[in-house]
């Protein structure tokens, strides 16, 4: 069964789950739960992340292209008129079509060519979605994006939406287990381990990359959907590449190859550049510190701080 | 079980190699059961039944025990996303068909105990039993053992080997690389014995020991390796 | 069209340099430094609080830069270098890439967000034959990167150390035990990286104004142009980022200038697709 939910998890699911439950009644700040949902948003993209590059140790700096492909198709669709409920269903097949453009060539690329290509890759789409601008709107992006709506319902405001994407992480989640304890997520974690004895073992381990990169970016695709659909307003800049650097630290400061790390990471870094906004310019200097200091000090990120504290405690690894 | 030795050097990885696709083979032809394998990528190899270990140990450090096994359980047994993202009975079926493969092939080298410790839990011995259990969770035709008694003292090397021993009982065609020529000859029904290269000897263990060329090419020598 | 196999030869040069200090480090240590291109927007802007905040003479501003770009190189060596010393390359390119953060982050504070100029050390009316004009300052580029060609070329091979450093660059362990001093060599590629990258933000900012975001794109394309040319391999780089300046001068005239960034990373993906050793093949091959 579930090998990673331990019994003993349970308590602490069911507590964090009231907690989240708990906060929009705790706080009543519009621009709080926004900013909270964006902080979902993100973790659901980190978790995509998470297969192709923490546990099939491919280094993916696309991500944040893939999302901003996912939410400019529903964007763009959406204020075309089409109903939303077409659009998770577009996002998916766009993100598809540029994760295979992007993946067949580069899976048997070293780290930092793949590093690079992928940098390249998230530069070309946000030029094109730059330079694009009578569909795209160009830098100052689109606004009045029209919400999720199916047969005429749909969350209404923030705190509605909040709920929504907590359901959405929670099956993000799940179905990330599923996959981690599968077949496919063992392969992901042996091509990482030891490509060779990865393929001795039976494992594709080419196929299994691809995969993984695939489903990574469907996960940043339909996130992008929501995305757009939610905060109702887009621009390039979110789906940068400072943008893919963020989502890789993301996943680093939580640890790599946990997923309750990747959704700790994506928080804890949305929100604390709002909470430091008073740093102004230093925020980002004292980021980039502190991503070094993480990598030098605790490499397997929080996750593994904390499976150090409570060592019987299940990891969501 | 048929042994292939020879001093350092003379070979034995590199045919391991070639013969499970870890290597490219500029020419020859290799076969299976009468399956034509050469020039295959691996894991189609290892899928048509060839299984092997590795001279220095390749476990897969993020996964517990069990799970180094079941990667290669699930060889032959594909899955779609699709009944991977539901966790449909036939996903169930398939899991825990290959946990039950799984524990069958930890039993049989001891470690049924640790199947849940993670494998960098294990001492070095542990986890070249480890590697050959993964390797026997595929259900090979043909297993290929890689110097599994390096780095491993007396009673170990005796362990493991007694286990390889009941394996071939089990009608699986094993073929052992080793340095150690005592350890291997008890065991072994036919023996190779490479030197720089090529074949200088083949034969029952007792013909071979006493062959002129692989006692000098064991301690005759003057010169460097190349 | 002269015209532009001129600039694109200048602008290349610029980024043949950069190549070459993150091939120096990379041959050295084995890192790829995604943080190149501040360390070039660093010395230009040092070149500038120099020469135009300070009113020092231009060559003096040259001569402090490249000290200052040395030791910054040193710094970077014992905070990236040392510390990470084993583990796997993809957290030391995050590191990396977090440092340029860092960097791109601290001349915002320093020097602001606007765009400065630089003046070149050079002066004069511009050569004109064949209706095709080269500045001084271009000329200048090109005298700039023979020289280093020719200075680095004479020290690795007919120089002590230099010899000690590629013995280090072929095999850091060994080198080691054998007793040459590699801390010293390492701590040596790291500020002569440095200050390559130094000298090409001085070359840039006379062309292209110098403000503290350059850094990013400028350090992308040299590493384009290195994998361009065969990472490792230090000619290859050289024609690399030639023929990269050449690309984008005539992408930009021809095709269009909003991509022009792009172009960069169109042919880097291309030839790493058909030779994945790039142009003139890899220096070091890992083994499978």
């Amino acid at each position: 069964m579930r090998k990673a939910l331990r019994w003993k998890a349970w308590p602490i699911i069911a507590l964090s789950a009231a907690v989240a439950l708990a906060v929009p009644v705790i706080a009543h700040d519009g621009y709080v739960i926004q900013l909270l949902n964006i902080a979902i948003l993100n973790a659901i993209v980190v978790i995509g992340l998470n297969f192709a590059t923490g546990w099939a140790g491919q280094i993916n700096f696309g991500q944040a292209a893939f999302y901003g492909l996912g939410a400019y198709t529903t964007a763009i669709a959406t204020k075309a008129g089409l109903p939303w409920i077409v659009t998770p269903f577009l996002s998916v097949i766009v993100v598809v079509v540029a994760s295979l453009i992007l993946g067949l060539p580069t899976m048997r690329l070293r780290t930092y060519y793949l590093a690079m290509t992928t940098i390249g890759f998230g530069e070309i789409i946000r030029l094109m979605i730059v330079h694009w601008e009578p569909v795209t709107g160009g830098t100052s992006g689109l606004r009045a994006i029209p919400g999720i709506s199916i047969f005429g319902i749909g969350p209404q405001g923030q705190i509605q939406h909040y709920y929504l994407l907590i359901a959405t992480l929670g099956l993000a989640v799940l179905i990330a287990l599923r996959v981690r304890n599968s077949v496919l997520g063992r392969a992901m974690i042996a091509t990482k381990d030891s490509e060779i004895a990865a393929e001795q073992s039976g494992v594709d381990t080419t196929r299994t990359k691809l995969l993984a990169f695939m489903i990574g970016a469907i996960y940043a695709g339909l996130a992008g959907c929501l995305y757009a659909s939610s905060i109702r307003f887009i621009s390039p800049d979110s789906f940068s590449g400072t943008q893919a650097i963020l989502l890789m630290t993301m996943l680093i400061i939580g640890g790599m190859g946990s997923i309750a790390g990747c959704v700790v990471g994506a928080v804890a870094l949305t929100i604390l550049p709002e909470a430091l906004r008073f740093l102004g310019q230093w925020y980002l200097v004292l980021y980039g510190l502190g991503v070094v200091a993480v990598i030098v000090l605790a490499p397997g990120g929080l996750a593994s701080l904390a499976s150090q504290v409570q060592p019987r405690r299940a990891r969501l690894r | 079980m048929q042994a292939i030795i020879g001093p350092n050097g003379s070979g034995k990885t590199t045919l391991l190699n070639a013969l499970s696709g870890a290597s490219h083979a500029d020419a020859g032809s290799i076969r299976i059961g009468g399956n034509e394998i050469f020039r295959l990528k691996p894991h189609r190899i290892a899928r048509l039944g060839l299984a092997r270990t590795f001279q220095t140990i390749r476990i897969f450090d993020n996964l517990s025990v069990i799970e180094n096994v079941k990667v290669a359980a699930g060889c032959n047994m594909p899955t779609s996303l699709f009944n991977i993202i539901a966790s449909n009975a036939r996903q169930r079926q398939s899991e825990a068909a290959i946990d039950r493969n799984s524990r069958e092939a930890l039993e049989i080298v001891g470690l049924a105990g640790r199947a849940n410790d993670h494998a960098t839990q294990l001492p070095y011995a542990q986890q070249r039993l480890l590697e050959i259990a993964r390797a026997l969770a595929s259900k090979p035709n043909v297993l290929l053992l890689d110097e599994p008694a390096a780095g491993m003292n007396m009673t170990e090397s005796m362990t493991l080997l007694n286990t390889i021993a009941r394996l071939k009982s089990s009608g699986i065609t094993i073929l052992l690389v080793e340095h150690n020529v005592r350890l291997v000859m008890g065991i072994s029904d036919r023996v190779t014995v490479l030197d720089f290269g090529k074949k200088i000897a083949e034969g029952a263990p007792s013909e071979v020991q006493r062959n002129l060329l692989v006692i000098e090419a064991y301690l005759g020598r003057r010169h460097r390796h190349a | 069209m002269g015209q532009l196999v001129v600039n694109g030869l200048a602008l290349g040069s610029i980024y043949a340099l950069v190549a070459l200090g993150l091939l120096l480090i990379f041959n050295t240590v084995q890192i790829v430094n995604f943080a190149q291109g501040q360390l070039l927007m660093l010395g230009a802007f040092i070149g500038i609080s120099c020469a135009v905040t300070h009113e020092l003479p231009v060559a003096a501003a040259w001569a402090i830069t490249m000290v200052a770009m040395a030791l910054v190189g040193i710094v970077f060596m014992v905070l990236v270098y040392f510390p990470l010393r084993g583990r796997p390359a993809f957290l030391v390119i995050l590191t990396t890439i977090a440092m340029g953060i860092v960097l791109e982050n601290l001349a915002l504070i320093v020097w602001g967000p606007l765009p400065v100029s630089l003046p070149s050390p050079i002066h004069g009316p511009p050569l004109r034959f064949a209706g095709v004009v080269v500045s001084m300052h271009q000329i200048f580029i090109f005298v700039t990167l023979a020289v280093i060609l020719l200075l680095q070329f004479f020290f690795l091979t007919k120089t002590r150390f230099g010899i000690l450093m590629q013995a280090t660059a072929q095999d850091l362990h060994t080198a080691r035990l054998v007793g040459i001093p590699v801390n010293r060599t390492i701590a040596v590629a790291f500020a002569f990286g440095a200050v390559l990258s130094g000298i090409a933000g001085l070359l840039v900012a006379p062309i292209f104004l110098a403000e503290p975001t350059m850094g990013g794109s400028l350090g992308l394309k040299g590493f384009v142009v290195s994998v361009i040319g065969g990472f490792g391999n230090l000619p290859g780089a050289v024609i690399g980022g030639l023929f990269l300046g050449l690309i984008e001068t005539f992408g930009a005239r021809y095709i269009s200038s909003n991509f022009r960034d792009a172009y960069a990373f169109v042919v880097m993906i291309a030839v790493l697709v058909a030779w994945p050793r790039g142009l003139f093949g890899e220096k070091s091959s890992e083994k499978v």
